[in-house]
């Protein structure tokens, strides 16, 4: 995956940032720390995240008294996030996903308190395909958790079904290692 | 044992100074609260409650959430009453001030008194329990005090839109001779879903045992797993010797005319069985001292007589030598015990209890002490002992 990268660390650092950074984050996930806020209890947080349930359209994450979901991830080491794939049914996916980095133990209350690090609308179209949404990269550089504040849905209704949430990134000091071994190479 | 953090929401207004409940509502309440207090910090140690007041001039919480016990009864004082009890501010200043509990891994929960009548109509009510459920907030309800119309269903809405998996409950109370308390320890806000406060309420008439055998697995797994094992294998062996008694009941020819006999002399018959039954393969030596084994628990004359007539019958298919030394033992056994009744219990229980010690394991029948042991055992009647310590002296020799 990222030992793809070659002497270009130095140069370019945009182009290979998009080549390194396509390393799916579910296994940097700290999973003891996960939570997710009106959920329904059948239909949990963990479809959603852990792999092989979130490539099974069938298994989703339910809201429970209404439509906003609040999905807190942390994550074992420090990490960069790059892009974002959300996948949802094209009536009950999500609309409006504003995202907070290093914010813990927030609630529906303080959401609005202050502004998100990023905020991304989807389409039907998107949702449906599930493909990955860059984010502003430069906001997430030393992401610890993040909190996904899920706002409405689609068509509007009372409860919001997401499939499938992954994150793609690079981990900070895993990347830094590899640096130096190129270095040393010279 | 959950780890909370729990808002309680006193009502002080005017309806309490009633004296349905004994000495007066408030006061039963207060009761009721230092209880409450007491369980949630000894079910665990790092749990923390908190007060607020929900009549007077408004809302005021007395404490935030806190694990220290003085702190709760000492602020219980001086309470007074007055006002009108406003429960939608109160429930949601108890959330804010759980929300900025100082443990964020502990659980948020809130215990309502609604003693007087709730003026919020059922949707607000509702809306309310909806905010609780997103935050995922457990409201227990104690409504007591004013019946007012009306007020029961607003608190079972209430309930039904907080309700998540049933960790939010609602007690009704009505006015009686109990004292609230003693009513609320069998529910579950002491109880807290079944599990914890088992401690605290050993005093009451509720014993919390949701294990068998009454341990805990999780303070004492290796206990729970010994009684679990020894039960199962209880269980086999019973079991075993069930299946076994239905096989022979169906061809128990013999053994039916010689249990009908051996009714009157089970003493004798256990002796005679004993013998022949070791005397003939080990499997059936095995199967012998398990139903001995069995017999000794149950320790009831009856049952030995159905497990020795198993044996013999089982004796019989297995050797028809055998069988026929077993009827001409039985034949004299029960001209011994027709005079001796008194005798052949007792030799039943040392031939019996020396067999079985020949038996065992670590214990070697020609040892100085064992056989001082079967000596005294013996020395009790020893006419009639002649015949068994034959019979069971080529056993012994076998061994």
């Amino acid at each position: 995956m990222s030992s793809t990268a070659t002497a270009t660390a130095t140069a370019a650092p945009t182009a290979s940032a998009i080549q390194r950074s396509q390393v799916d984050l579910v296994d940097f996930i700290d999973w003891s720390g996960v939570e997710c806020l009106n959920q329904n209890s059948a239909h949990s947080i963990a479809n959603a995240l852990k792999q092989g349930y979130r490539e099974d359209d069938g298994l989703n994450v339910e809201s429970d008294a209404d439509e906003q979901l609040l999905v807190y991830i942390p994550f074992l080491q420090v990490v960069k996030l790059h892009s974002l794939a959300v996948k949802g049914p094209e009536e009950e996916g999500p609309k409006t996903v504003k995202l907070y980095s290093n914010r813990e133990h927030m609630g529906f209350s303080n959401v609005n308190d202050f502004p998100p690090s990023d905020t991304v609308e989807f389409s039907a179209e998107n949702i449906q395909a599930g493909k990955p949404v860059v984010l502003k990269y430069v906001k997430f550089q030393n992401v610890r958790s993040v909190t996904i504040f899920i706002e409405d849905n689609q068509s509007g209704g009372d409860v919001t079904k997401v499939q499938k949430i992954a994150f793609f990134g690079t981990t900070v000091e895993t990347t830094d290692m590899k640096g130096l071994k190129k270095i040393e190479d010279h | 044992m959950v780890l909370e953090a729990t808002m309680i929401c006193i009502d002080n207004s005017e309806w309490m100074r009633n004296g349905d409940y004994t000495p007066s509502r408030f006061q039963a309440q207060a009761d009721a609260v230092n209880l409450i207090c007491g369980a949630k910090t000894q079910s665990n140690p790092e749990n923390t409650v908190g007060i607020l007041t929900m009549a007077g001039k408004g809302v005021r919480v007395l404490t935030t959430p806190t694990t220290d016990l003085g702190k709760l009864l000492a602020c219980m004082h001086g309470l007074e009453m007055g006002g009108e009890m406003n429960i939608a501010s109160a429930i949601q200043i108890a959330q804010l001030a759980l929300k900025h509990r100082q443990n964020k891994n502990q659980r948020q929960r809130i215990i309502v008194f609604a003693g007087s009548p709730i003026k919020y109509d059922k949707k607000m009510l509702e809306s309310i329990g909806k905010k609780l459920k997103k935050s995922s907030v457990s409201l227990d309800i104690v409504d007591f005090g004013e019946e007012d119309e009306g007020k029961p269903e607003k608190l079972e809405a209430l309930l039904t839109a907080v309700n998540n998996n049933d960790s939010s409950h609602i007690v009704h109370i009505p006015p009686g001779p109990n004292a609230l308390s003693d009513v609320l320890i069998s529910t579950p806000v002491f109880t807290g879903d079944g599990e914890g406060g088992s401690g605290f309420v050993a005093a009451g008439p509720v014993a919390v045992s949701d294990f068998d055998f009454g341990v805990d697995p999780n303070i004492d797994p290796e206990l729970a797993l010994a009684l679990r094992v020894s039960m199962e294998e209880e269980r086999a062996r019973q079991e075993a010797a069930a299946k076994r008694a239905a096989e022979e009941g169906s061809s128990q020819n013999k053994g039916d005319e010689q249990s009908s006999k051996s009714q009157d002399t089970t003493m004798a018959d256990t002796t005679g069985a004993t013998a022949a039954t070791d005397a003939a393969e080990p499997m059936s030596e095995v199967d012998a001292l398990l139903q001995q084994a069995i017999a000794l628990s149950m320790q009831t004359p009856a049952s030995d007589s159905a497990v020795r007539d198993t044996d013999m019958s089982e004796a019989n298919n297995e050797d028809q030598d055998l069988a026929a030394a077993l009827q001409m033992s039985m034949q004299e056994g029960e001209k011994d015990s027709s005079g001796q009744m008194d005798m052949s219990e007792v030799l039943e229980d040392q031939a019996f209890v020396s067999s079985v010690l020949a038996s065992l394991p670590g214990v070697d029948p020609n040892d100085p002490s064992v056989k001082d042991l079967l000596a005294s055992l013996h020395g009790k009647s020893e006419s009639a002992d002649q015949k068994k310590d034959e019979e069971k002296a080529p056993k012994d020799d076998e061994k």
